[in-house]
């Protein structure tokens, strides 16, 4: 019986220390003085098989954080861990603690589509905008079914753009008569493989869809399938080792197929078989004039990071768009903000020159997605580099 | 139950325990003075109040801290000791070491999600459903174990994994089955309803976006009726059936048990309650996908039953509390820190109690850091110029007190880690001065480690402490904080 | 009929490592009857270790030394630190539990494995990468090969020396166990370990044996996966899963049938993709495999377990 009493007594210290570690926060709706630390929650997955991805946003973001913080204001990044092994319900879960910290003002992320229909409704009930570097899926902000709400942007254009410009560029400049359209079983490969299929099927292009999974790494049963006749493989992985891989196993089989992989698979460290190809969102961020100080100022953060992958830059930006929106937020406030929703009114407004991206950054009127995005295309020369083609 | 028995009265040699196991409650020295008959009264009081009383803090918690994200914590640790005691009744009252548990929750969430969404356009009210799910749930385990009860041990654990794999390749490839959407693949099923009884629905959140207190209070609900039930079972024929079973399952069949039947009924039991606990799971956060339901998941629930104790009901609800609070404080630097020291100065002194060698150890610690910083400020400035992680004062100290380079070489992080592994294990083969003179640059090293690498990754490390609690526990306290000592009569 | 070639050619070069993840198994559930749930996280170390190993060799464009030798010395490097690490885990993780209930190793294989996949994660990101085997001596082990006679399938050197190597070490260990005192040894005490301490074999070292071979060879396996597809921390569980399912279907505890075993999976896998469905495989693959265990639980190879009271 000593035994339970020991259990009680435990149970009750570890109850308050929960209860002392995270504090009474009211989440009441009350002015936020700006003279506090305002925060920005960043909700991605930081850890499991696509942890690279957080990885890559975060070290943007927090370089944002460092270089655009305007004078007065002190801004902090907190980051929460949404493993896409424990699926996107984890986008919700994240949200909420975010929701119940009231000096949370505006959110980057959720990084993956389904972590942001998860999570967009409690978000938008709380007034607190969540600004995505990397959720491209396309009924996120349209159609019929929309899931996003109006609280939820995005900084990088959806699916609804990526695949059908893939497709039309491999029917076009390539003369494509066959395509392979893989994906994996996972959310982002799944929703760029159905738009450029779809594109494909209706310019009269013979498509073989395959599937397989997302932990799988040795592709040369896959390989096989593909005919000798095909001419493109469309390869959306998350992972450019993996569509380096698929490229090296089609030389291997003798297939004449080309890789055309997703802005996932830009990253020309790790991608490099020549001859395939990549969309990329951005022409090549180390690329522009603009953006040289950036990068060196990143490299300068991150020595460990051999190059810039695909998915952080568009951090960056959208920490940017988060930052000045509450910027304008203090500042029409007179020092304080008085509701989280006058951060999320300005979001809409703000408008960047010549963001990282490359393009002068701003949200559509019709939907919260950026305006005249385009997708890039390369492709892989025999040196390694990338050649703008499209 | 031992929890149940007097231990500080002698009783003779019980039934089918060892008479030395018997008798340790009474061997053990009774505590004096006030704490002594504190602990006399407390041992009077009967389960049914504890639970109520552990059921009304968890309910005041809300009350008191308006915090959505403790009423967060506090849901889903409610989850987890559902789930942790529907896993007790498989592998702590059966004995059978079934993988595949968390599929089950996961038939429940998608079962609910099926049956109340506009995916399939199926509105049932939930207390028609929530029934309905759990014996889905409890027939699925009935199935599952069907092929399976004929396999003992280790046979039995990878059965059960493939149908935890076969429930995962199902969810993740159900929007294509011929052509027809079933678990709309990894996109998940969305827009599932909300609890709702008579009429009244319970909405996730509150007009604020704050979470909705009520679905603790069901959570807590579900909690209060399963345990008592659980209880009653246990104490049942069944339940000492099953226990028999756990502890030889061929001298059970031997004595007439219908063994197979009994193997069947933990698992239906089992999955019974993570199919119930799915389906209120499921409604809160309105959708399921099929990574919900993975390996981390399967490993948690089952370093809850081994830390609480398997067997023990009190003992996994405990243990569900400390697992579920551990990881949320893993998650910020800030607390994880406090703990690790806390934990640390915890540990001396259960090792040495109040003796020179605790303050030889500590003290030669701290002396330690202070000259080595000292050292390597002195070589090179940048080795002590770094920021530790996050901000606050404690963060200050550490950083006063450890090492903690600007801009640490890229081999430091793994060289750092693999050598403190190395020592810790170390420290368990030597013994006597040669180990107390060990301790101290370990003791050292580990703030080092804890500063610099595990502390950048709290994602990681959450598992990473995991795993080593697991390993641990198994070597040092098998029966874990609460379970019933077993002894193995060869 | 090139198609066939070609998925039999993957299933081999697949299956042959499957096999060699799959001797570990079997040695060590042989002799302690433990399911050793970590040993597929030893196989993702001997991947990282082989990657290592290359790096510190010059890495793939400038390697220091001649290819062949370039092979050897990583396969060697991983090969002699899953050894080592094998070792640990069984003196720290498993000895002290010898004589505890059956469950205890397991849970605590289950710790061991998620502490070893997390550290991997913690210390070298959650990123895949790659040997670029590829771009080795300027495609060599790709570009170089023969092809099959009366059809198109071209067999690349790699795929040789992968299959070659883990047949090589097959054999190896088949002469190890059956030649050497030691071998005997561990052989008497998977029969009946306390038998066989009474004959004054020691138990401990053989275990200690068991572990070393079995680790070594997943070491090797994880170099010849890593030279052909990437990896990443968390890979080790289900290539774990694949390799204890091919000693299963061998019959756990023999060695030959754990051959069969992986190269069956092998084939099995190759051949579901290739003609039934790249979407289903894993299913058809799990399916097949749980009916397997079902009507043949003690494997192709593997004698009835009969229960002495």
């Amino acid at each position: 019986m000593r035994k339970r009493g020991t259990a009680l007594a435990l149970t009750i210290a570890v109850t308050a220390a929960l209860a002392s570690t995270v504090g009474s926060a009211s989440a009441a709706s009350q002015a936020i003085s700006c003279k506090k630390t305002l925060k920005i929650g960043f909700i991605s997955p930081l850890t499991g098989g696509a942890g690279f991805l957080g990885e890559q946003q975060v070290s943007w973001v927090d370089l944002a954080v460092k270089q655009l913080t305007p004078a007065g204001l002190k801004i902090k990044v907190v980051r929460v861990d949404t493993p896409v092994e424990k699926g996107a319900s984890e986008g919700l879960i994240a949200a909420q603690k975010l929701i119940a910290d009231p000096t949370v003002v505006a959110v980057i992320g959720p990084a993956t589509s389904g972590a942001v229909a998860a999570a967009t409704q409690a978000m938008f009930d709380a007034g607190l905008a969540h600004i995505s570097p990397s959720a491209t899926r396309t009924s996120l902000t349209k159609g019929d079914k929309k899931e996003g709400t109006p609280a939820f942007f995005r900084v990088v254009p959806g699916d609804y753009i990526q695949g059908p410009t893939d497709a039309n560029f491999m029917v076009d400049k390539l003369g494509a008569k066959k395509v392979v359209v893989i994906d994996f079983q996972e959310p982002y490969s799944a929703g760029l493989a159905d738009a450029a299929e779809a594109v494909l099927k209706k310019r009269g292009v013979s498509t073989t869809r395959l599937s397989t999974s997302v932990t799988t790494t040795d592709f040369s049963s896959l390989v096989t399938k593909v005919s000798s006749d095909t001419d493109i493989v469309f390869f959306p992985a998350q992972q450019p080792a993996d569509a380096n891989t698929f490229a090296q196993q089609l030389i291997e089989q003798g297939k004449k197929a080309k890789v055309f992989g997703g802005d996932g698979t830009n990253d020309p460290s790790a991608f490099k078989v020549a001859g395939s190809y990549v969309s990329n969102f951005a022409p090549d961020i180390t690329g522009y004039a603009h953006t040289k100080a950036l990068v060196e100022a990143w490299k300068a953060d991150n020595p460990s990071e051999k190059t810039v992958g695909s998915f952080g830059p568009p951090g960056y930006l959208a920490a940017q768009v988060a930052i000045n929106a509450i910027n304008l937020a203090c500042n029409a406030g007179g020092g304080s903000i008085a509701d989280r929703r006058e951060v999320l009114r300005r979001v809409k407004k703000i408008s960047v020159k010549q963001s990282i991206l490359g393009i002068d950054f701003k949200f559509s009127t019709k939907s919260n997605d950026p305006l005249n995005a385009k997708f890039y295309i390369f492709q892989i020369q025999s040196d390694g580099s990338y050649k703008l083609v499209g | 139950m031992s929890d149940e028995r007097d231990d500080t009265q002698p009783t003779g040699p019980a039934l089918g325990k060892d008479e030395w196991v018997a008798r340790f409650g009474a061997n053990r020295v009774r505590r004096s003075g006030a704490l002594g008959v504190l602990e006399q009264r407390l041992a009077t009081v009967s389960w049914w109040a504890w639970l109520t009383l552990f059921v009304a803090v968890i309910a005041a918690l809300p009350l008191g801290i308006e915090s959505g994200y403790v009423r967060r914590v506090a849901f889903d640790t409610v989850v987890l000791m559902l789930l942790a005691l529907g896993l007790n009744i498989v592998v702590g009252w059966g004995g059978l070491l079934d993988l595949g548990f968390v599929a089950f929750y996961g038939v429940g969430a998608y079962a609910y999600a099926l049956l109340a969404s506009d995916h399939s356009g199926i509105h049932l009210p939930s207390i028609l459903l929530i029934p309905l799910v759990a014996v889905i749930g409890a027939l699925a385990g009935w199935l599952v174990g069907l092929p399976s009860r004929r396999l003992l041990g280790d046979y039995l654990a990878i059965v059960t994994l493939f149908f935890f794999q076969i429930f995962l390749t199902v969810t993740n490839n159900g929007d294509n089955v011929f052509g027809a959407s079933i678990t709309n693949g990894p996109n998940g099923l969305l827009n599932i309803d909300p609890l709702s009884f008579f009429g009244w629905t319970i909405p996730r959140s509150t007009s604020e976006g704050l979470f909705n207190v009520a679905y603790i209070y069901v959570a807590l609900a579900f909690f209060g009726v399963v345990y008592v039930a659980l209880r009653f079972v246990n104490e049942s024929r069944t339940g000492r059936a099953w226990r028999s079973l756990r502890e030889d399952p061929l001298a059970a069949e031997m004595m007439g048990m219908p063994v197979n039947r009994l193997k069947l009924l933990a698992f239906a039991f089992g999955a019974g309650v993570a199919a119930l606990t799915g389906t209120f799971a499921s409604a809160l956060n309105g959708s399921v996908f099929p990574q919900n339901f993975e390996f981390p998941l399967l490993i948690t629930v089952y370093t809850i039953v081994i830390l609480g104790g398997q067997g023990s009901q009190v003992g996994v609800v405990l243990g569900a509390v400390i697992v579920s609070v551990l990881l949320e404080v893993l998650r910020d630097a800030n607390d994880a820190r406090s703990l690790f020291y806390v934990a640390l100065v915890l540990g001396l002194y259960g090792a040495f109690r109040a003796s020179t060698r605790l303050v030889v150890v500590l003290g030669g610690t701290i002396v330690l850091g202070f000259v080595l910083r000292t050292v390597a400020g002195a070589i090179d400035g940048s080795w002590t110029a770094g920021t530790a992680e996050d901000a606050g004062r404690a963060a200050h100290l550490a950083a006063e007190w450890v090492i903690v380079p600007l801009e640490p070489a890229r081999w430091l992080a793994p060289a750092a880690y693999l050598v403190l592994v190395t020592l810790v294990l170390g420290l368990t083969l030597v013994g006597g001065r040669l180990r107390l003179a060990a301790l101290v640059p370990t003791l050292y090293l580990a703030a080092f480690v804890w500063e610099n690498v595990l502390l950048a990754k709290p994602e990681a490390t959450r598992y990473i402490v995991i795993g080593v609690i697991l390993v641990g526990l198994m070597i040092v306290r098998p029966n874990g904080l609460l379970g019933e000592k077993r002894v193995e009569i060869v | 009929m090139d198609v066939f070639l070609q998925l039999t050619l993957n299933g081999l070069t697949l299956g042959s490592v499957y096999a060699l993840i799959a001797l570990g198994y079997s040695l060590v559930y042989g002799i302690l009857k433990l399911l050793n749930f970590a040993h597929g996280d030893v196989f993702t170390v001997g991947a990282f270790v082989g990657f290592g190993a290359l790096q510190l060799l010059g890495g793939v464009a400038h390697p220091a030394v001649p290819i062949w030798l370039l092979l050897v010395l990583i396969t060697l490097a991983a090969m002699a630190v899953c050894a080592v690490l094998g070792v640990a885990i069984e003196r720290f993780a498993y000895r002290p539990l010898r004589d505890a209930p059956r469950i205890a190793p397991l849970i605590s294989a289950l710790g061991v494995s998620f502490f070893l996949a997390y550290s991997l994660q913690l210390l070298f990101g959650a990123d895949q990468r790659d040997y670029d085997a590829f771009n080795l001596g300027s495609g060599v082990l790709f570009m170089t090969g023969f092809t099959i006679p009366g059809t198109e399938v071209r067999v690349p050197l790699l795929r040789i020396v992968v299959i070659l190597c883990a047949f090589a070490l097959m054999v190896v260990l088949w002469l190890l166990v059956t030649r050497t005192k030691t071998g005997k040894a561990m052989t008497a005490t998977s029969i009946d370990r306390e038998a066989a301490a009474m004959m004054g074999i020691n138990v401990d070292r053989v275990i200690v044996f068991a572990f070393v071979l079995g680790s070594a060879l997943a070491g090797a396996a994880g170099v010849l996966f890593g030279l052909r597809a990437p990896f990443y921390p968390s890979l080790g569980f289900l290539v774990g899963l694949k390799g204890f399912t091919a000693a299963v279907i061998g019959g756990i505890g023999s060695i030959p049938g754990a051959m069969a075993g992986g190269l069956i999976l092998g084939f099995a896998e190759a051949y579901t993709q290739g003609y039934v469905s790249t979407r289903w495989s894993d299913l058809i693959v799990f399916v097949i495999l749980v009916t397997f265990m079902l009507f043949r639980p003690q494997g192709l190879f593997g004698k009835a377990d009969i229960k002495k009271v």
